[in-house]
């Protein structure tokens, strides 16, 4: 239950709501959604086949699903919240059941149209789920032991299902977007603090172990940690990505090689260039200006959810706001600190850029809860 | 803290009073009070909030920063050079003992193809033919038009030249993968020793180059570790010797048109080897496959001086005598009756060419050997004796030498050890072993009566193994070894300046498929030591199936054959240790009267 009592009555109905979208907000989406058609198109040579038409559709399906989500009230989605935890949790479960029997191939299930990853659904439900627990919970028992460990299972238990299929990348995306929620519902900060002493006090041990009789890592994992810190030392094996993709953002220089004259990207040196690696494309062609103009946009997008947030007086609904656009800035985060080196290459997609449709599709729903959120606030 | 009651008396019993209804105060305050609540929580939020934005500005800044550090960085082409250096550094040279290169790396280019990305695959088949004629054209072709093939080989190893020739054909599908590739500077020297080494895991970028042979294979965990920091691995070899011996040695089985031969020179105070050649050999660059069909033991892969085991005949008989000295049972002067008749277990044991020596002494079993003689002391040693002592001299295990074809050198022992087995074995027939276990034995009678352990890495002093027998039983048995030179079967193996001691060994070889022993087909062995009144090194040689054809009729045994080229041998090689030659007095004064 809310500790704010509203009445719907104020809140739109029928189709006055479209009036009340966030526009905005959609507009934005709209035009990261387009640089990435733009390079889509310019990585397959000028072609709108393979990559930037099916983007196109995809994106078109998902602005549909975003509508189709916003129309739904959102006291009805905080209420299928439980459910719809629970659910992703089940078909992560049975992916994973699936994908043994398989002999680990299958991630997804297919729904004909399109591929699902349960691990996609999963980032959604994790927020659905710790919006409503921290909604239903009252004020005062957020930082009782007791009631900091239940979100924790919540959070936990996917993380443990996709890592061990193993995607990195997503365990670390719901690990964090779990735990930043938590922060922003208010769990007391010592909790944190002692998470994050207990992870670098692990961190120091581990480097401190190396070359000792205790090692805790093996050589060939230190190498790998090595190659991560510094890539020159293996350029043309596992520092191979990350030199390459360095490579093209330095041969952009500040206003970049011009729209399809990316060497990189066309001679085939960049790997991934149209999934995790597309943003080299974007710096090389468009140089520091294209890159800083979609990191500006991103800022905006993620500006507009907290502005919504604060806006929103209803808990649930300004908890989902803002786990939704941490998520989103999570993936730009760790994408962008990937493809310039900052972070090991985990494979994490750049939001609504890269081309991937259960990414898309997923996201579009969830900003779809956004305005769901957004037009039927309290008034 | 203190809380507000939410029905305060005063106000309460006030309100009675004027006759209103207290619940309203009590809704007013609760009103007050979830304000209060919901404010504070409103104020936390947003202070987390703020937390949080800040956080996301860094990050965003972060992201700014490095987006504008890469702009501005000069794109830097990653170099395979670069690459190839820590490359070679991953597995580590071997040199001899005295730092000579004996295995290095060598970087090359492999070749392979995108067809994906060819524009011209029939001129590309073409031209690449005529720069690789071993390849098949048509063979190109098909795989280059094959539009499901993305990636294919087309040579693994390269020469500069074939590479910039392959670059003049100007084809985008066709690559280039640096490759750090093994090289044998000397070719088939030590070839035996160095074994051989080709591609594991490969990639396009690199290869694994792993161990397939010899020393190779058997440190190659050790070679490939980065943690030596590419130290070569010393080996106790000596390159010169090493040569010197195989060339020798090669004209010795070229002029006895012998089918092969092997020879070892062992350290006897280390164990090290300085020298260890089979014959024939191969080059480790190139290395052949193993043989499909015919005998292993031909194959030129095959280690005639560590996997070869062959009855050694007569050059086991010193161990008999050592023995029955040790353990007090002779002295070098003790007369034993070697007339015939001799018979062990129903079987007449005969002399070579059926000579009768009469009544000699030990010294003189040796330098004339007598096989009826070895036989006696044999008996009187008793079998558990004589396998102890055989056993701990080494002859019941493989060599533990650092290859791993030595694991395969297996001794041959007798499955039923009888009295007539006792018998053979003390005059070298019925026990197999390698040449390199007899020069681990003659070692340690050379140095005084302590084992060694044979061993390819260079040692930093003597060893001091187990003791076999005293000082005075080895020095016994190396003068009696001397006069087999001096006066004895071996007399060719006299070498001006170097006292040579040693004794020969002549067996008939078994037939391969049973039935007794070839008339015509020996291994001749002579194990020397020198110099022999203070031996540092024990050389053997071993011929396979050797004739010298000088004479009216064939001769084959050692002392014709295996003896002068140990000679020969040991006169190239001693100045090549560092002896000095000897002259006796006597020899001179003699030679300067005559000379008058």
């Amino acid at each position: 239950m809310s500790y704010l009592e509203y009445t719907v009555k104020t809140v739109p109905s029928g189709w006055r709501k479209v009036l009340y979208l966030n526009w905005p907000l959609i507009i934005l989406l709209t035009a990261v959604a387009c640089v990435g058609f733009l390079m889509l198109y310019s990585v397959a040579g000028g072609e709108l086949q393979p990559w930037a038409e099916p983007q196109m559709e995809r994106f078109g399906l998902g602005l549909a699903a975003m509508f189709v989500t916003a129309m739904v009230p959102i006291w009805l989605w905080r209420n299928l919240s439980a459910l719809i935890y629970l659910v992703s949790l089940a078909l992560l479960v049975a992916v994973e059941l699936f994908g043994a029997i398989g002999m680990g191939a299958q991630r997804w299930i297919d729904l004909g149209f399109m591929r699902l990853q349960p691990s996609e659904l999963m980032k959604i439900a994790l927020v659905m789920a710790l919006a409503a627990y921290y909604d239903w919970l009252p004020m005062k028992r957020v930082s009782r032991p007791i009631w900091v460990i239940a979100p924790l299972i919540l959070i936990l238990a996917p993380t443990f299902l996709t890592l061990t299929q193993p995607d990195l990348g997503t365990a670390i995306l719901l690990m964090t977007a779990g735990g930043l929620l938590m922060f922003l519902a208010g769990v007391h900060w010592a909790y944190f603090a002692v998470v994050i002493a207990a992870a670098g006090g692990g961190i120091y041990t581990v480097f401190l172990s190396r070359g000792t009789p205790w090692q805790l890592l093996k050589d060939y994992q230190f190498r790998r940690i090595d190659t991560f810190l510094d890539p020159s030392t293996d350029p043309l094996g596992a520092g191979y990505h990350i030199t390459q993709a360095k490579i093209a953002m330095g041969s952009g220089g500040w206003t970049g090689r011009g729209f399809m004259q990316g060497t990189q990207s066309r001679l085939n040196f960049l790997p991934e260039k149209h999934t995790d690696f597309i943003f080299n494309t974007l710096a090389e062609e468009f140089g520091f200006v294209g890159g800083f103009s979609l990191l500006v946009l991103y800022v905006l997008v993620l500006v507009f959810c907290i502005v919504a947030a604060l806006q929103n007086r209803d808990r649930y609904s300004s908890l989902l706001i803002l786990g939704i656009g941490l998520t989103f800035f999570l993936f730009f985060a760790v994408n962008m600190s990937m493809v310039m080196g900052l972070a090991p290459v985990v494979g994490v997609p750049l939001p609504l850029v890269s081309y991937g449709g259960s990414a898309m599709l997923v996201l579009m729903i969830a900003f779809g809860l956004v305005q769901s959120a957004h037009i039927h606030r309290p008034r | 803290m203190t809380r507000t009651p939410l029905r305060p008396l005063a106000r309460i019993l006030q309100a009675r009073q004027k006759g209103e209804n207290p619940d309203a105060i009590e809704r007013e305050n609760l009103r007050i009070r979830h304000e209060q609540m919901r404010d504070k929580a409103r104020v936390r939020a947003e202070g987390r909030l703020l937390v949080m934005s800040v956080m996301f500005l860094v990050a965003f800044a972060v992201v700014g920063a490095r987006m504008g550090m890469l702009a501005a960085s000069e794109p830097a082409e990653p170099r395979a050079h670069a690459s190839g250096a820590s490359i070679i550094a991953s597995r580590a040279d071997i040199t001899d003992r005295h730092g000579r290169i004996l295995a290095t790396n060598m970087e090359t280019h492999s070749l392979y193809a995108h067809p994906q990305q060819m524009i011209e695959p029939l001129r590309a088949a073409r031209e690449l033919k005529a720069i690789f004629p071993d390849l098949d054209e048509e063979r190109m072709v098909k795989d280059f038009t094959d539009p499901k093939r993305k990636f294919l080989w087309v040579k693994k190893k390269i020469s500069p030249e074939q590479m910039q020739a392959v670059h003049d054909i100007g084809e985008p599908g066709l690559l280039f993968g640096p490759r750090e590739m093994r090289l044998y500077p000397n070719g088939a020297l030590a070839s035996h020793i160095m074994g051989g080494a080709s591609f594991g895991r490969e990639g396009v970028a690199s290869a694994e180059v792993i161990g397939t042979a010899g020393i190779e294979k058997f440190f190659d965990e050790e070679l490939r570790d980065p943690a030596r920091g590419g130290a070569p691995l010393e080996l106790s070899i000596d390159l010169s010797v090493q040569a010197a011996t195989e060339r020798v040695l090669d004209s010795g089985m070229r002029l006895l048109n012998a089918k092969g031969a092997a020879s070892v020179l062992m350290d006897v105070h280390t164990g090290e080897v300085i020298a260890l050649a089979s014959l024939p050999d191969f080059d480790p660059n190139d290395r052949p496959n193993p043989p499909t069909k015919g005998s292993p033991s031909d194959s030129p892969l095959f280690n005639r001086a560590v996997q070869g085991v062959y009855e050694l005949g007569s050059t086991f008989k010193i161990f008999a005598a050592a023995q029955a000295m040790e353990l007090g049972l002779v002295r070098p002067d003790t007369i034993i009756d070697t007339r015939p008749p001799f018979k062990v277990g129903g079987h007449r044991i005969g002399e070579f060419e059926g000579h009768n020596y009469g009544e000699i002494p030990v010294e003189e079993i040796i330098i004339k050997s007598s096989n009826r003689g070895t036989g006696k002391m044999a008996l009187a040693i008793g079998i558990d004796r004589q396998q102890d002592f055989l056993r701990k001299l080494g002859f019941f295990e493989p060599t533990p030498l650092e290859i791993v074809e030595a694991a395969g050198g297996k001794p041959l022992l007798p499955s039923r050890w009888t009295d007539l087995s006792s018998v053979t074995i003390s005059y070298g027939h019925g026990l197999s072993s390698s040449p390199l276990h007899l020069a681990a034995a003659y070692s340690a009678i050379a140095n005084g009566g302590t084992l060694v352990r044979p061993t390819l890495l260079k040692q930093q002093g003597a060893q001091f193994g187990e003791r076999v027998m005293s000082p005075q039983v080895a020095a016994d048995s190396r003068d009696m070894l001397r006069k087999v030179v001096s006066s004895g079967t071996a007399s060719f193996g006299e070498v001006p300046g170097y006292h040579v001691g040693g004794k020969t060994g002549t067996a008939d070889k078994p037939r391969e498929h049973g039935g007794g022993y070839y008339k015509d087909k020996v291994i001749a062995t002579f194990a020397a030591m020198f110099p022999a009144h203070d031996p540092k090194y024990v050389l053997i040689v071993t011929l396979d199936e050797p004739v010298e054809t000088s004479g009216s009729k064939p001769r084959r045994t050692a002392g014709w054959t295996a003896v002068p080229v140990a000679a020969e041998m040991i006169g190239r090689i001693a100045p090549l240790l560092g002896l000095r030659p000897e002259y006796d007095m006597g020899e001179v004064a003699e030679v300067t009267l005559v000379r008058q």
